[in-house]
């Protein structure tokens, strides 16, 4: 116990469950410091504890803390077995740009290059967790464009929107950050555990400000909303029904003075309808294109180096060139993905071609990774995005 | 006085000999039945008691004792009935049999009359093999009784005709002796494809397919599937047309040959489903039992040992909707036949193997509200649930779908606009070149139950295509099985479109027919 410096007890105290920044920034201001709070806890003198904002400390939280107490070690061992570093606002490398946030988490835990917190580029990407294919498809090509501007990607490793965006990034070899909801011992949901994997290893970061064990609450998700967007210079909404907790990431942003963009949707789709009113009620600008994209966040030329003014029309130049190389029948079907997803019969019916004519330029288009299908609905990739 | 008849017994899908001999012995009034009877033949005892009563005879007030040899083999059903009956009566010198030797099959109710009994098909061709050639059968099996060739086959309707029957030539006038009937009905000639009638087939009321508008890529998996008899899996939301297409099987499938369609009669008279019809079964099984059907019910087995969906829809398509609403056990049990082309029912008093050649249709939704991937519709399953869902249908059975494909729904313009929809008739026309070219090329099996080294030599892959292929293999993964399963695939595509050799294109649409998603492969993001 005396053993322990003060920036241990500062982790150790704050990996306890159930205390929050609120109880832990509450216990640093009656006692004056962390390791002075867990020898407090320890004698048993947490007795009518209140939290920073002055609300009483509930007897969980506070049975908690003595549990810390007694074994800090136990906390410092399991974060050493997962393999997590850990950020605090002591620490020189904090993320600057959780610093607006009041107060800011009191403890980071992280899988990853820990350098990717502090890129210049940095953009939140959002959205609902059942995205329509086209949701899906933005995101994707979303992230990737911010992949070449040199941009890290923010999101919340959710299924839909978050995954996709996710995805996206380390396909393209780019670094993104997961901020996830949950402790790292089940980081995010099951159908991404090779994702996670697949981000630490393309040197991008897996982030949160709960204990490892911490249990998935309620509140969890909400309260990280305000770290993802934090953590980003903008916020993009991609596609946000009413109640989404994307809606949540972008009201945070603006709070924190963040520019905020929402991808418009056909007026009475549901699963847009949150952006809408992001649109209709809020500062937030609405996103028109991705070099409009770029533009809005003063992202082209400069560090990121890779994107050019003229993109957009060089890229469709490309695009142009690469349709020449095919032959006829991938040709025709490849021209009707470009302008936008399409299922195996609209194809049929666009191109006029026989069902096993389109069926066998759907797998040639796939295999030059220029194509592939999400359910019955197979969308443009590569040099057919552009 | 000892009497000694002759009558049969099915075990599996095959007749057995059985003896019954019957003693009628001064002593008290007892019946015993030995010989390993089940509880259905038990219960002959007071059927045949009470039958003998009111058909005008004496039951004989001695001890009676009914042998049913070989006397270590189980005995099911109640076929006997009119023999032990017959025997009785012989036996207490009633009948004095007069009328030459007579096997007897059949059921009898406590009036007297004799009712039909399942397998007679099979039992009288047992009979006739070991040199019993004149046998009396209840009235309503004399048709299927008649498909034996070399066999004198009496209709009785009551334990009284048989008994006159046996009695010689006095009685037989008056048993109702019903002449052979000619082989008729349905034999196939009529033009493929056109339904006789709307009546149901399997379970289900066929439609044509000039009924079913949009899905041409459904429709051509399904052509091609039906070319190659191979199995497919159909996903998609409710409404797009899955059943709706199974439907049309029954009017696109080719006629049995005349060796398929004694086996298939032979399935269907064991199970009970062929009364009063006096033809071979020509029409291509299919069978579509419902997803709450029981592993008995598909496989086979039940108390009285019958053969099972999969056996009735042997040599045909069994239609599975709902897959993912199967049973998991039951569907597991389809793995055998699928692999094998036969299903084991294994009993503590020894096993039979029945036949279970099918081809596999299943469809079912994305998800358990059907709407993932659909384009209207909200999906409200909770995210990881569709591919929860998915998983419920094994991987091993999974990968036995030689075609799996996602449908999306039919556009509303296409739903009253659009092309006019080919009809079953010319569709079953393609098919049926196609399918004869590919078993004459193959040496009569269909192209999904090729060998892999038939399959790769059958392709006659050109170089290109050759390249292709290995390129697909790399970028999917395949294992041979995998590649094997496109090949035979894209060996029906070629055989549809008239081609000799498997082309680079077809190997295109043959990777595309078996949609990774549609079978829960498992991507980076979900």
């Amino acid at each position: 116990m005396a053993l322990l410096s003060e920036r241990d007890a500062w982790l150790v105290l704050g990996c306890a469950p159930g205390v929050g920044a609120g109880g832990f920034y509450g216990l640093l201001e009656r006692f004056g410091s962390a390791s002075a709070a867990l020898r407090g806890a320890a004698d048993g003198r947490l007795g009518g504890q209140r939290t920073a904002r002055g609300m009483p400390l509930t007897g969980e939280a506070a049975a908690a803390v003595v549990e810390a107490a007694r074994e800090p070690q136990r906390t410092l061992a399991r974060l050493a077995a997962l393999g997590l570093w850990s950020l605090l606002p002591l620490d020189a490398d904090y993320p600057a740009r959780l610093l607006v946030l009041d107060p800011p988490p009191p403890v980071l835990l992280g899988w990853g290059d820990a350098a990717v917190l502090h890129a210049a580029r940095s953009v939140a990407v959002v959205g609902t967790r059942r995205p329509t294919p086209a949701g899906r498809l933005l995101a994707t090509r979303v992230a990737g464009r911010l992949v070449e501007a040199g941009a890290v990607v923010v999101s919340g490793l959710a299924v839909g929107i978050d995954g996709a965006a996710h995805a996206a990034v380390v396909e393209r070899e780019g670094r993104t950050v997961a901020v996830i909801g949950t402790g790292h011992a089940q980081p995010g949901p099951r159908a991404h555990r090779r994702l996670v994997e697949a981000i630490v290893a393309g040197g991008g970061v897996v982030l949160s400000e709960l204990a490892p064990d911490a249990p998935a609450t309620k509140g969890t998700f909400p309260r990280r909303n305000r770290i993802i967007s934090a953590l980003a210079d903008a916020v993009l909404v991609i596609e946000a029904p009413l109640r989404s907790g994307a809606l949540i990431t972008a009201r945070h942003g603006l709070e924190q003075g963040r520019l905020v963009l929402a991808a418009p949707g056909r007026p009475g789709d549901p699963w847009t309808a949150g952006c809408l009113a992001l649109l209709r009620e809020t500062p937030a600008r609405p996103l028109v294109g991705l070099d409009e994209l770029l533009v809005d966040l003063d992202y082209m030329g400069g560090e990121g180096g890779r994107v050019q003014a003229s993109r957009g029309a060089a890229a469709s130049l490309a695009a142009g060139a690469a349709l020449a190389l095919l032959a006829d029948p991938e040709r025709r079907v490849a021209e009707r993905l470009r302008r936008g997803p399409a299922s195996h019969d609209a194809l049929v019916a666009a191109t006029g071609l026989a069902p096993g004519v389109v069926a066998a330029a759907l797998t040639l288009l796939q295999l030059r990774g220029w194509a592939h299908a999400s359910g019955p609905v197979h969308l443009p990739a590569g040099p057919l995005l552009r | 006085m000892l009497a000694t008849l002759v009558t049969a017994v099915v075990s599996g899908l095959r007749g057995e000999l059985v003896r019954v001999e019957v003693d009628v012995a001064p002593g008290l009034p007892v019946c015993h039945i030995v010989g390993l009877p089940d509880a259905a033949l038990s219960e002959a005892r007071e059927r045949v008691r009470a039958a003998i009563r009111n058909s005008g005879f004496e039951h004989p007030a001695s001890r009676i004792t009914v042998n049913l040899a070989p006397a270590d083999r189980r005995k099911f059903g109640a076929a006997y009935d009119l023999a032990i009956g017959v025997g009785i009566l012989v036996a207490s010198g009633q009948v004095r049999p007069g009328g030459g030797p007579w096997a007897l099959l059949g059921e009898l109710s406590l009036s007297g009359s004799v009712q039909p009994v399942p397998g007679v098909l099979p039992m009288v061709a047992t009979l006739a093999r070991a040199g019993h050639r004149r046998v009396v059968v209840p009235l309503a099996n004399v048709a299927e009784a008649s498909l034996v060739e070399g066999v004198e086959v009496a209709g009785v309707e009551s334990l009284g005709d048989a008994a006159r029957l046996v009695a010689g030539p006095r009685g037989r006038r008056a048993a109702r002796a019903e002449p052979r009937r000619p082989l008729s009905v349905s034999d196939g000639s009529g033009p493929p494809g056109a339904l006789a009638s709307r009546r149901l087939v399997g379970g289900i009321e066929p439609v044509d397919l000039a009924e079913v508008r949009g899905q041409p890529g459904a429709r051509w998996a399904l052509e091609v599937a039906l070319v190659g008899s191979h199995n497919l899996l159909m996903v998609g939301p409710p409404g797009a047309g899955k059943t709706l297409l199974a439907r049309a099987i029954p009017g696109l499938l080719p006629p049995l040959d005349d060796v398929e369609a004694l086996e298939v009669t032979v399935i269907e008279s064991v199970a009970g489903a062929l009364a009063d019809q006096a033809a071979l079964r020509r029409e291509r099984p299919f069978r579509a039992p419902h997803h709450t059907s029981s592993y008995a019910a598909l496989v086979g087995g039940g108390p009285r040992l019958a053969p099972g969906e999969v056996t009735r829809a042997h040599l045909g398509v069994l239609f599975l909707d709902e897959l993912a609403e199967f049973d998991r056990d039951v569907l597991d049990a389809l793995r055998q036949p699928l692999e094998e082309g036969s299903v084991v029912v294994a009993r503590a008093s020894g096993e039979v193997r029945y036949p279970a050649r099918i081809q596999l249709v299943a469809a079912m939704n994305p998800c358990r509200c059907g709407y993932f991937h659909d384009q209207q519709r909200r999906c409200t399953c909770v995210p990881g649930e569709p591919e929860r869902y998915v998983r419920r249908v094994s991987g091993p059975l999974l990968d036995r779908l030689d075609i799996a494909m996602e449908l999306g729904r039919v556009p509303p313009e296409l739903l009253v606009g659009g092309p006019e929809p080919e009809s079953s008739a010319v569709v079953a026309l393609r098919v049926a070149a196609a399918r004869t070219r590919s078993l004459a090329r193959n040496g009569g099996v269909a192209n999904a139950r090729l060998a892999g080294a038939d399959a790769l030599r059958h392709a006659a892959l050109g170089h290109r295509a050759r390249s292709r292929l290995t390129d697909l293999a790399a970028a999917h993964g395949l294992s041979a099985r995998g590649v094997h399963r496109l090949l035979r695939v894209a060996r029906s595509i070629a055989d549809l479109a008239g081609l000799d050799a498997v082309d680079e294109a077809t190997v295109l649409a043959a990777a595309a027919l078996r949609d990774p998603a549609a079978v829960g492969r498992p991507a980076l993001a979900a």
